[in-house]
């Protein structure tokens, strides 16, 4: 019977998500709504007012930033939450599943991951401090930064990731992403705008550019640095769980 | 323009910041954490109170961040109903913070406990956020961390049915957000626009109405789960009853009114104008829908016997209230609507306080054991009484008064059979808070169950409670501050 419902529901859904696809403007359609109304002045002004020749790190750092803010605080909630269901790893000498699997990375893929992790890592920081020029930005940095602690991690054990990377080092960085924001808001008020004015009316017009420009690069900085950290304190709290639930060898 | 018009956003991005410095104190001195949880939220509040006077109550303070024009940027909109709710936002989580600091150790583990404060500012910074926004997709943005927050504060005691009940919430919590999602998708498409403001002028003229049924009719589902509206409650009564108490006091007194508060926005600052046509028919079935919580929801309180579950399944009723007053689409309707936010608010969160101080001192949760309450826990009883009377809607309780404009409302609509209604779940309320009072005061303890002399809870977890009921009391002596000027608010909403 309650199979029967949630059917009836869903079908009832999708066919009214269908109905209403068929009735939207069609995609690419010069003349829809969303052509018309915000798009244009991003289109044409963007690189102008934000500083930042791509367009869409202006939007979300700049047009959006207070999104953008948001979304950083999304990530770290995710984190929080992570830590007040499992805790955190331990201070000190962990053991984790991998670190006691029977079956030993090969040689070969410690080697590459050994010799691979600093170049994914500076191709990361090129990601972010090229975030306002070119595709990627904080986010994606972050990840990437993220990604290849995860590699190693799998590869060499929590032990040695949690060394090198100790928790003394991420507690404090987890949260500046949204921190870079604030300040970042702050100075906005102080210069004379509104919270997150990255063009403050206090200076003079022809410093405005450059302190539009380091603005982005911080805030992009802070985002991938914050993001990193969360993605790597996530991972660690859940390798110490996965320690709980194997069987002892 | 004084510097007060950055009040609204320093109030939402001061707790957020607090929330995200926490860990890093938690690390170096573990002690101080709650104290310094309860510092941003206090500044927020002052902020808030500074903040009374300056929005007329047909007016707003609208606020571009980044200095962007509103459609361009994003606008904070803090209208007298936002500051309003704001209001009720901080001083509740201020009260239950006070409660927990005491509470909360014995349900968290000790290296939980920085987490916990953690999710509790980032919960109230997100209630913040939400109602006090004019963008609807930075809407969007804090419902994920309010959602996001609430489902691990759920699990935060950890055992293997706080697990469950969180799990539980989750899977109904996140389609949810996807239905929001897609509506301002839809919203988008048609328009171009994501400011509130900018929506309802471009929705009058849109031609593209089936879209904005559909969009509105995801709103009413996506926050109607959020708000436990009655066929959308499955999650509530397990994750409310579950939780620990000042969490529940946060999740019953505060996130299900935020969610309604949501749909007010969208159906009046968004859809309202010039679209009310369009949304008349999904108004309608809401109206039913409320209708049916506010039955269903009072006859599931009393076959209830554990206390936090009655709690919980009065919520539902009083979340049909709520909608109720929405759907009478009357001044008095809306207005009794908003004040029952604020009666239920301190009322229920005054009952969930009280049913954590049982748990506490005595570590009872069902309704039989409360017999003869009275003897040991004198004040925390008379506390429950008083909160109890607001919930059922006595004078000269703030609940009598919210129940009054709800009725004016909706007689003044025509809709005589919801009046029924909402007269019918006074009625169940009555006896599902009755049948407690009855046994805390005039029923024999059972043997040993309670000590003859007074032994309450400590003073840090009894001050919140009574600073609660002795609201419910406040506002409803005293409606003459506020009524007139929220029903001028909803006036220049409608």
């Amino acid at each position: 019977m309650k199979k029967i419902i949630s059917l009836l529901f869903i079908s009832a859904l999708g066919v009214l998500l269908l109905f209403v696809v068929a009735s939207m403007p069609r995609m690419g359609d010069p003349e829809s709504p969303t052509r018309e109304h915000v798009i244009p002045r991003y289109l044409e002004n963007a690189e102008e007012e934000t500083n930042s020749p791509n367009v869409i790190t202006g939007i979300i750092l700049n047009y959006r930033g207070y999104d953008t803010s948001g979304e950083v605080t999304v990530i770290f909630c995710a984190l929080a939450c992570v830590l007040a269901i499992l805790g955190r790893e331990k201070r000190g000498r962990i053991h984790s599943y991998v670190d006691r699997s029977p079956v030993p990375a090969s040689p070969v893929v410690k080697t590459m991951v050994r010799f691979l992790a600093p170049f994914i890592i500076l191709f990361s920081v090129y990601t972010i401090l090229h975030g306002e020029i070119s595709p990627g930005g904080g986010f994606q940095g972050g990840a990437i930064v993220g990604a290849s602690i995860i590699i190693f991690t799998t590869i060499f054990g929590l032990w040695e990731a949690s060394r090198r990377i100790p928790q003394k080092f991420r507690v404090p960085l987890e949260g500046s992403a949204f921190i870079i924001f604030f300040i970042v808001g702050i100075l906005g008020i102080v210069g004379g705008g509104n919270f997150l004015t990255y063009a403050w009316p206090n200076i003079a017009n022809n410093l405005q550019p450059s302190v539009v420009l380091w603005l982005t690069i911080i805030v992009e900085i802070g985002i991938g640095l914050g993001g990193a950290m969360v993605l790597i304190s996530i991972l660690f709290a859940m390798m110490r769980e996965e320690e709980a639930i194997a069987p002892t060898a | 323009m004084g510097a007060y018009r950055h009040f609204p956003v320093l109030m939402i991005t001061i707790p957020m910041l607090g929330a995200v410095l926490l860990p890093f104190l938690g690390y170096l001195r573990k002690r101080w954490v709650a104290t310094a949880t309860l510092l941003p939220l206090a500044v927020s509040a002052v902020l808030g109170l500074l903040l009374i006077g300056r929005i007329p109550a047909d007016g707003y303070l609208s606020y571009e961040l980044g200095s962007w024009t509103p459609h361009f940027g994003i606008e904070i909109r803090v209208d007298y109903l936002g500051l309003f709710m704001m209001l009720i936002v901080c001083g509740i989580s201020l009260l239950a913070l006070v409660f927990s600091m005491r509470y909360i150790e014995r349900e968290v583990e000790g290296p939980k406990l920085t987490a916990f404060y953690v999710l509790f500012l980032l919960l109230s910074a997100a209630m913040l956020g939400f109602t006090a926004t004019g963008d609807i997709f930075n809407l969007f943005v804090f419902m994920e961390i309010l959602a996001l927050s609430s489902y691990a504060l759920v699990a935060v005691a950890g055992n293997r049915n706080a697990v469950r009940a969180a799990f539980k919430y989750l899977l109904m919590g996140a389609p949810s957000s996807i239905m929001v999602l897609l509506a301002i998708g839809f919203l988008y498409s048609v328009t171009g626009s994501l400011n509130m403001a900018d929506l309802s002028t471009r929705i009058a003229e849109s031609s593209y109405s089936e879209v904005l049924i559909v969009a509105y009719i995801l709103f009413v589902i996506g926050f109607g789960v959020k708000a436990a509206l009655f066929p959308m409650h499955m999650w509530l009564p397990d994750a409310h009853s579950i939780a620990p108490s000042p969490v529940s006091a946060m999740l019953s007194g505060l996130l299900v009114e935020v969610s309604a508060f949501a749909i007010i926005r969208v159906t009046f600052s968004v859809f309202g104008s010039g679209a009310e046509n369009l949304i008349g028919g999904t108004v309608d079935a809401l109206g039913i829908f409320a209708a049916a919580a506010v039955l269903f929801g009072g006859i599931m309180a009393i076959i209830q016997k554990d206390l936090k579950m009655m709690i919980a399944y009065s919520t539902i009723s009083h979340i049909g209230y709520i909608f109720l007053g929405i759907t009478a689409f009357t001044a008095e309707g809306l207005a009794g609507a908003m004040y029952h936010v604020l009666d239920h608010g301190l009322a229920k969160a005054c009952l969930f306080l009280c049913a954590g101080s049982f748990i506490y001192v005595k570590g009872y949760r069902r309704i039989d054991d409360l017999k003869g309450a009275w003897r040991q826990m004198p004040w925390t009883c008379f506390a429950f009484a008083v909160a109890s009377i607001s919930v059922i809607g006595v004078p000269p309780t703030a609940g009598f008064i919210s129940k009054w404009y709800l009725i004016l409302g909706n007689i003044e609509a025509g809709n005589y059979f919801y009046v029924f209604v909402l007269l019918s779940g006074s009625i169940l309320a009555a006896v599902y808070c009755f049948r407690v009072i009855y046994y805390m005061f005039f029923q024999p303890p059972k043997e040993g169950a309670w000590e003859s002399r007074t032994n309450e809870a400590s003073p840090s977890m009894l001050a919140p409670i009574w600073i609660l009921s002795f609201g419910t009391l406040f506002f409803g002596v005293f409606s003459y501050l506020l009524i007139p000027s929220l029903l001028k608010a909803a006036a220049f909403l409608l």
